[in-house]
């Protein structure tokens, strides 16, 4: 394995990909807390606009299906603990717990919500390249004098950069030890001690030497802005989704 | 070329603190998939990696490095594990462990000291890092299911104890042999 | 014209150890040098003192008569370092967003950044893979995406440290190529090696070093029977009284 997420950003020219990335984070806060006042009508209408959207997107349905797995595990988690706990009319009795009407609404719906979000997520990263994000991050934190910026953007590549870096070293950490016999020890706190200090000394040691070639290339933080463009498209974008926003709350 | 292009060079150790912050948070995301496999449950190691950010890199780079983690998830940076990254993960049921990390660290390395090992220190500070993040992790848990508090701590903390003290027995002795390495000069 | 100047150059870590003695060396502009040398001879000591990544305890290090230690960002701008171990060595998450990193650091404008980053992406032949994420290269590619990375901050002078280490056949001779190429386009390129065999018949300079002092500098076919005495292997033609080949034919 050497990365976190199958479903990162997928090229393609659809209008998602085509707005400007500020215009799609307001429009995910935006659509994300709307859904926390919606029901089932607007919940629908939402569903369907997103489904619309991801598709138009190129959405890998099948990829993301078997992504997002775990997803639904916890969502049947919260349905069920919620249809349990919610006091109501109940429709199936078994010795102390009781599934009751409300509680299967409630799961429900507040499954329904969470999947809303889910999906405006899945949209946003889907059509957005990371270079972009970060171009987000220093032109949302530039109004704050005491946050570097662009520093905060330059440690947003390198998490990025150095996860499947971290995963090659811990295989062959583990590897190592593992030639060497280290599953007859079963003390737990020795196993964990004699796999994370190999692993994050040899990650400190890639951390010097990555210092050592940032500065060879003049690493300042005072650096070429990112680019940025908004146009009529994204306020028209943007009156849509207030629309839309309005009639869920509303 | 520009002139203020030249004449500003970070300084070095300020640079190597940023490069260990980043590093330690990309061992946080990764983290979330390294387990040890002992017993029925493997122990997975995100939770240590989040002790670890605090007792080696204190309060101040350590929330940094926290925090950076979590604005880059929230933003949709793939940095979160199990299919979602973004802003669904925050809303999802193990939304507030994740938001309880920050001012957890920032506990942790306020209590602990960074330049020198006292299992003691370590230990309280480790308690009280885990206890922040079951405060934000349970309420959230609450929230989202409705359960009751007694059913909200079974499912959410009770099972994970054990793991925990394995972890915070194993940071001590890990901190203590790569704090040397952090804090050279 | 001498591009690099070292005048009695000596370096002692904060250890105590020595790590260079009473260096004095000239480079001329358009050189293409070797510096060989064991493990701990101190080549990459002395490399690091070309753009200021170390500096001098004694003496001075000066590039096309500027010192080094006054003019940092210029120097590190002039001399490109291509280190050891690419696969640390890069920052960006694509191909591109590395290449990027350097000129953004300098602060040109966003045109002239793209500009740069294309043509050394041409240069280094990864042009197709400008979208790809470096952790998905091989040896090779990662070794010349560094080489990209610094040729678009657009130096004179590139520093090569041990270029061939973990490179499979096909790896090194792309790189090989590679170093000639920039060479021929009027690059001046000094390399550390402790292995000379890949690269012995394409230089015009050898430079041996011993326990941070220089103790041959020369043409590197009047020097080639010398070298098993400072623990550097003779190469394998030379061994058997024939002259060196390239290792691209």
């Amino acid at each position: 394995m050497a990365e976190l997420n199958v479903l990162g950003f997928h090229a393609g020219s659809s209008v998602l990909h085509q707005l400007d990335v500020r215009f799609k984070l307001m429009f995910l806060v935006v659509i994300s807390l709307s859904s926390l006042k919606a029901f089932v009508p607007s919940l629908s209408l939402l569903t369907l606009v997103l489904m619309v959207a991801l598709i138009h997107a190129g959405l890998p349905l099948k990829m993301a299906l078997k992504d997002l797995r775990y997803v639904f595990l916890l969502l049947l988690f919260m349905f069920i603990a919620r249809s349990l706990s919610v006091p109501g009319s109940s429709v199936v009795e078994f010795k102390t717990v009781s599934v009751t009407r409300e509680g299967l609404y409630e799961g429900a719906i507040v499954c329904w919500r969470l999947v809303i979000v889910i999906m405006t997520g899945l949209s946003f990263v889907l059509t957005t390249r990371s270079s972009e994000i970060k171009a987000a991050v220093e032109w949302m934190l530039k109004p704050f004098p005491s946050i570097p910026a662009k520093r905060i953007a330059t440690m947003m590549s390198l998490i990025v950069r150095f996860i499947p870096i971290i995963f090659e070293q811990a295989k062959k950490t583990g590897d190592a030890q593992r030639a060497r016999g280290v599953e007859n020890r079963k003390n737990p706190v020795y196993r964990l001690k004699m796999f994370s200090i190999p692993l994050i000394r040899r990650i400190f040691e890639r951390a010097d030497k990555l210092v050592l070639a940032m500065e060879a290339r003049c690493y300042s933080e005072n650096r070429t802005d990112s680019l940025l463009s908004s146009g009529v498209r994204d306020w028209i974008a943007l009156v849509g989704v207030v629309c839309l926003c309005l009639i869920i709350i509303l | 070329m520009n002139e203020k292009g030249l004449s500003n060079i970070g300084s070095s150790t300020s640079l190597r603190m940023t490069v260990y912050a980043s590093l330690m948070a990309a061992l946080t995301a990764a983290g979330a998939y390294l387990a040890i496999p002992i017993g029925p449950v493997p122990i997975v190691l995100q939770n240590l990696f989040i002790f670890l950010s605090g007792l080696l890199l204190g309060s101040g780079w350590g929330t940094a490095s926290v925090g950076v983690y979590l604005l880059a998830g929230f933003l949709g940076l793939p940095v979160f594990a199990g299919g979602v990254g973004g802003i669904g993960r925050f809303a999802g049921p193990t939304g507030g462990y994740l938001l309880g990390f920050l001012p957890a660290v920032c506990v942790i390395g306020f209590i602990s000291n960074v330049s020198k090992t006292n299992v003691v220190r370590d230990l309280l500070a480790m308690v009280c890092g885990s206890l922040i993040i079951y405060a934000c992790g349970l309420s959230w848990l609450k929230i989202l299911t409705g359960m009751t508090l007694g059913k909200t701590l079974a499912v959410g903390m009770y099972p994970f104890l054990p793991g925990d003290a394995l972890k915070m027995a194993a940071a001590v002795p890990i901190a203590k042999a790569l704090r040397p390495v952090i804090n050279r000069e | 014209m001498n591009i690099i100047e070292i005048n009695n150059l000596s370096h002692r870590f904060a250890d105590g150890t020595v790590g260079l003695e009473n260096i004095n060396l000239c480079i001329s502009e358009g050189a293409f040098v070797v510096i060989a040398g064991p493990n701990g001879s101190g080549k990459t000591t002395l490399l690091k003192h070309l753009n200021g990544l170390l500096l001098p305890t004694k003496g001075v290090v000066r590039l096309s008569g500027v010192s080094v230690a006054k003019n940092l960002a210029w120097s590190r701008q002039m001399v490109g370092m291509v280190f050891q171990d690419a696969d640390s060595q890069i920052v960006g998450e694509t191909v591109s967003d590395d290449v990027a990193f350097g000129p953004e650091n300098l602060c040109l404008d966003r045109d002239d950044v793209k500009r740069r980053v294309a043509r050394a992406l041409e240069t280094v032949g990864l042009h197709h893979y400008k979208d790809q994420k470096p952790h998905l290269l091989s040896g090779g590619e990662k070794r010349r995406l560094a080489i990209a990375g610094i040729l678009a901050m657009e130096p004179k002078v590139l520093v090569f440290d041990e270029p061939f280490s973990s490179l499979d056949y096909p790896g090194v001779k792309q790189i090989l190529a590679q170093m000639i190429s920039l060479h021929q386009a009027g690059h001046t390129i000094l390399v550390a090696a402790h292995d000379l065999e890949k690269l012995i018949a394409h230089t015009d300079r050898l430079i041996i070093m011993q326990d941070g002092g220089i103790v041959r500098d020369g043409l590197p076919s009047q020097l080639l029977w010398e070298l098993e005495a400072f623990g550097i292997r003779e190469p394998c033609a030379s061994r058997l009284g024939m002259k060196v080949h390239s290792w691209l034919n």
